[in-house]
């Protein structure tokens, strides 16, 4: 604990410019885990997405809830102690994305879509990886819904950040 | 298919929680997939993606590539051989149409509503579901708990109407 807060102190002082941005393509392996972690978690299996929804099957709700739950006791612990990315530097910022006007309409139809095609936009990435070849088919629906977002989207904003 | 290994649903979220520390805590990054789905749109000519955060290729894009990567690890560290499949197991195929076209057409109408859904609502359930509910943010757990009112809407109709 003192060896964590030395190095806190021994940061550079500003959250400035000399912090160099991460490759993007460093984050592969991060995806990687992920993808790993859903596959492990029952996330890329169909009957698990029926059976959430059927309430016969609640494998896929305990995977959130624990989910969020740890993640909670992680963000929790490391607002406390104010602490750095570690291969940035900076402070991390734990901002939570805002109230957005459409956010209640969205989110049902993003709803009704994870009913439909027993996927999410992370597991369908991860079932693909897998051999499941119907995910081709969601992750087209996925790109072409987000296309036509971009078409009425009159905000420039394509919510999200 | 399915001999995939399963870890109890706790263990699984566990997990899937430590990623997200993981995430923030080597590179101060939250969580998300679904704006990845917008780089690409951008990259492929839609304007409105041309523009901020979804001028891409960006980190998002890169963490979206290396899901397929850990999916087939887990397939081949499960101890069965990597095959490409069109099973959806024993619950889907009962309502959905058997011809893998007609059943495409249907996954195409879901994946197409999860893709306006999620910029409509600013994020997917990665982002808002478990990211968003992690940081305890009152907007995310709203979207969290409406994807669930929606998924139990369209699941439940199709088991009704067809099974």
């Amino acid at each position: 604990m003192r060896t964590t807060a030395a190095q806190i102190d021994d940061a550079p002082a500003s959250d400035a410019p000399d912090m160099t941005p991460l490759h993007p393509a460093l984050f592969l392996p991060f995806g990687a885990i992920f993808g790993f972690v859903l596959s492990r978690a029952g996330a890329t299996t169909y009957d698990y997405y029926a059976g959430l929804f059927l309430f016969s099957d609640l494998q896929l709700l305990w995977v959130i809830a624990a989910g969020a739950a740890t993640g909670a006791v992680g963000i929790a612990v490391m607002k406390t102690r104010k602490a750095r990315a570690l291969l940035t530097g900076e402070t991390i910022s734990f901002v939570g994305k805002p109230f957005q006007r459409q956010l209640i309409p969205g989110s049902l139809l993003l709803g009704l879509g994870w009913g439909l095609a027993g996927a999410c936009p992370g597991t369908v990435l991860a079932m693909l990886g897998e051999g499941k070849l119907n995910a081709l088919f969601t992750i087209a629906g996925i790109l072409l819904g987000t296309w036509l977002y971009g078409l009425f989207d009159r905000s420039a904003g394509a919510n999200g950040r | 298919m399915d001999n995939l290994i399963t870890w109890a649903g706790w263990v699984g979220g566990i997990g899937v929680g430590l990623v997200v520390i993981l995430l923030f805590l080597t590179t101060g990054k939250a969580l998300g997939v679904s704006s990845a789905y917008g780089e690409v749109c951008g990259m492929a000519g839609q304007p409105v993606y041309q523009r901020g955060s979804f001028s891409g290729p960006k980190w998002r894009l890169f963490f979206a590539l290396g899901l397929p990567i850990g999916g087939a690890i887990a397939v081949l560290t499960s101890g069965i051989s990597w095959v490409p499949t069109w099973d959806m197991g024993t619950l889907y195929p009962s309502v959905l149409p058997a011809s893998i076209w007609a059943r495409g057409a249907v996954l195409v109408c879901g994946g197409a509503l999860i893709g306006v859904g999620a910029r409509m609502a600013g994020g997917c359930q990665s982002g808002h579901a478990i990211t968003g509910m992690a940081l305890l943010n009152p907007p995310s757990v709203l979207a969290g708990g409406l994807f669930f009112v929606g998924g139990i809407v369209s699941v439940q109709a199709l088991f009704q109407f067809l099974g």
